[in-house]
């Protein structure tokens, strides 16, 4: 056997396991876009839609990810603030407050779920996820390629916003009209290159070969995903009843 | 082994689509690579090295599509009608840019990939990774963020990954060109693990030093043909002047930080730089760290250090783009705090394409001018002229080449009249010549009086222009 200062991929994958399967997460966003952001069932899911939302954020702290965790509770606290004083303000701050309070209740909960998944899957479980979901190549890789792109083109647009202020270019400026375009045109062109280029390499190592990829991370469902699995299912049957006019 | 039979390549889709047919990129190309050789591309920029690659690992003409006229043969087999994935267990490619070559957002998925798209089964990739890692020695890089990772971290774990997919042949397309000096004798270090495991390379650099003592031979090549082939004592033997007239860089590697310039030196106006301190969010660690520092007024300073040393954000910080960062700069009498020197600095960035923003490079010129100027378009066709731009006054910034681009970055410096000039890293991926014309322009710039600051790992480059030099980290 190896020498033990030697590294070991798999207890290294064993030990970065993450606590979710990654078709557990993909089922968690899509229940809560329907019924939390989508407002899917009206009044009578409010019991269940409210124990739905606590969801991304004790997942959130179950992964260690603070941060996140206390930006998603500011962003709710200032979204039910805002809707608790919406009566004592004047009728246009009113309105406004009732516009942004609705907006962030609503969105906050199924953003956090969508940076859970994002912050907590690699590349290679998402894939293997899909694959065993038997989502086709031409879903899967585009999406795949989203976990990558993102915080690259995050990189570019910091940067270009950068060298605009540096340029002297700014919303106060003489040109404010023109900013975004000229903020578009570096993006477009360097996004572009990223794509190409990112594209190259993941061709020469044989990305797209007619043959079932396999997967060195783990994935599979334990109780906690069952669990959860559960909980969307009731979701969803406890609407469908509601549709056929069925109480419980 | 690698054939090549009379090889010739134009980019383009052959005038299917109506486009207006390009250059040849290669003509008659005729070069064979024996198994366990050494092969070095080297020759000005645009001399067809990096598509000699792309015909071997096929990203031509199945990704770059174009014409192709003659063989390329691997191991007796035509690569005509390969499809990549064919040639991905064969083949193994680093490029260039470390930042845009990573298909996964960690360092582990990175080096299973090329296994895993093969559908090998997965205690295979285990294993080879396992020895992988220990071969290289690369534990400490494992199971990281790739964004995370320096530069010179990042093209390890590229060839690292080439490694697990076991290719016969590796091809390097200007590895270093983005790299310092530390992190370049690394990665020769991993070059030379290839090579004596027998496999076969091909590199294609500008900065042949690091690998001139390494390879079997070296090809030269000027405007799509081989010009020369050297062996042996040739290639031994070859003197710089030699290397110099054919257009190549230095073929003796020199540490920037063992050239003896003087930081600062009695009788030069001082800038003055007082506590500098910047920190990434969330971490304790300064990356800038500088209670005092004074740089030498009108001359050019190299800025040298290693990747991860925080020279880029020295740079970020001098020009007042990074908020956390505090610090006064004193030059002339005069307190410039951060919204000040935003306008008595300009950088001209790594990545020039994102600070034009424009549809020609008049316009460009133009909104940097101050709106007082009397004559606009006078004085922007005189900033162009003396940048050697004003034959493309009218062309789009991003169409232009990098080194365009970089003169027209610092015509906008000049337009808007700062005087002290900021470069990250201006000459990389640049051959002789045009590292050359780079150092003959901020000679220039210097006679005007302006203040360079070179952030470079190109030693020639110091060699060439600098006359100061300050070390970071």
């Amino acid at each position: 056997m190896s020498a033990p200062a030697s590294y070991s991929v798999k207890a290294a994958q064993e030990g970065r396991r993450s606590f979710l399967d990654p078709r557990t997460k993909l089922a968690l966003v899509l229940t809560l876009a329907l019924f939390v952001l989508g407002g899917l069932g009206g009044e009578r899911m409010e019991p269940l839609k409210t124990v739905l939302s606590a969801l991304p954020f004790l997942l959130l702290l179950i992964e260690r990810e603070w941060k996140r965790f206390l930006r998603g509770c500011l962003m709710l606290g200032i979204g039910y603030g805002l809707l608790y004083a919406m009566p004592y303000l004047p009728r246009a701050a009113g309105f406004f407050a009732l516009m942004c309070g609705g907006i962030l209740t609503r969105f906050v909960v199924t953003v956090v779920m969508g940076e859970y998944l994002v912050a907590s899957t690699s590349v290679s479980e998402f894939i293997s996820g899909m694959e065993r979901l038997r989502m086709p190549a031409a879903v899967t890789i585009p999406m795949s390629v989203m976990f990558r792109l993102f915080p690259t083109i995050g990189a570019e647009w910091k940067s270009i916003r950068r060298a605009m202020g540096m340029r002297g270019i700014s919303l106060g400026g003489n040109r404010a009209g023109e900013v975004l375009e000229y903020r578009m045109v570096p993006m477009i062109t360097s996004s572009v290159r990223i794509g190409e280029e990112l594209s190259a390499s993941a061709l020469t190592r044989g990305l797209g070969a007619p043959v079932k990829r396999t997967n060195i991370c783990r994935i599979g469902f334990r109780a906690q995903d069952w669990i959860l699995l559960l909980l969307c299912l009731a979701a969803f049957v406890f609407w469908i009843l509601g549709l056929l006019g069925v109480g419980i | 082994m690698i054939e090549f039979k009379s090889v010739s390549f134009r980019y383009g889709a052959g005038g299917e689509d109506g486009r207006t047919r390009n250059e040849a990129s290669l003509t008659d190309v005729s070069l064979t690579v024996r198994d366990g050789e050494f092969v070095l591309l080297t020759g000005p920029s645009g001399c067809g090295k990096t598509t000699v690659l792309r015909l071997i690992n096929g990203l031509i003409p199945q990704f770059y599509p174009g014409e192709v006229t003659g063989e390329v043969l691997i191991d007796g087999e035509s690569n005509a009608g390969r499809e990549l994935y064919d040639l991905a267990p064969k083949v193994g490619t680093v490029f260039q840019n470390p930042r845009t070559q990573f298909y996964n957002v960690d360092t582990t998925g990175e080096l299973a990939f090329g296994c895993e798209n093969r559908g090998m089964p997965e205690e295979e990739i285990c294993s080879r990774i396992d020895e992988t890692v220990s071969r290289f020695r690369i534990e400490g890089l494992m199971d990281r963020s790739i964004f995370r990772l320096s530069d010179g971290e990042k093209q390890k774990i590229a060839c690292a990954s080439a490694d697990v997919s076991g290719p016969g042949i590796i091809l390097l397309d200007e590895p270093s060109a983005n790299l310092d000096y530390g992190a370049t004798l690394a990665l020769r270090e991993m070059i030379l693990r290839w090579r004596s495991e027998g496999k076969t390379i091909v590199a294609a650099e500008h900065r042949i030093a690091y690998l001139w003592d390494l390879t079997d031979r070296a090809v030269l090549m000027k405007d799509g043909r081989i010009l020369r082939e050297l062996t042996g004592a040739e290639k031994d033997g070859i003197s710089e002047e030699e290397l110099t007239s054919l257009g190549l860089r230095s073929r003796t590697t020199e540490d920037p930080a063992a050239i003896p310039l003087p930081a600062f030196s009695e009788g030069d106006e001082p800038i003055l730089l007082r506590d500098f301190r910047f920190a990434y969010p969330g971490t304790k660690k300064a990356v800038v760290d500088l209670p005092e520092m004074k740089l030498a007024a009108g001359e050019i300073t190299a800025v040298v250090g290693c990747n991860g040393a925080g020279k880029t954000s020295l740079l970020n910080c001098l020009c007042g783009l990074e908020g956390r960062c505090s610090g006064t700069l004193e030059y002339r009498g005069k307190r410039y705090g951060r919204r000040e020197r935003r306008r008595l600095c300009f950088m001209v960035m790594q990545d020039t394409g994102n600070q034009l923003f424009t549809e020609s490079a008049l316009d460009e010129v133009l909104i940097s001018l101050p709106k007082d100027e009397p004559e606009p378009e006078k004085r922007a066709g005189e900033l162009l002229a003396l940048l050697d731009l004003e034959d493309f006054a009218g062309r789009h910034p991003q169409s232009l080449s990098g080194g365009q681009k970089q003169r027209l970055a610092i015509a906008c410096a000049l337009a808007s009249g700062r005087e002290i000039l900021l470069l990250d890293e201006p000459t990389s991926g640049l051959d002789h010549r045009h590292m050359k014309e780079t150092a003959a322009l901020f000679e220039r710039l210097r006679a005007m009086g302006t203040t360079l600051l070179v952030v470079t790992h190109d030693s020639e480059l110091i060699r060439a222009c600098c006359t100061r030099r300050i070390g970071i980290g």
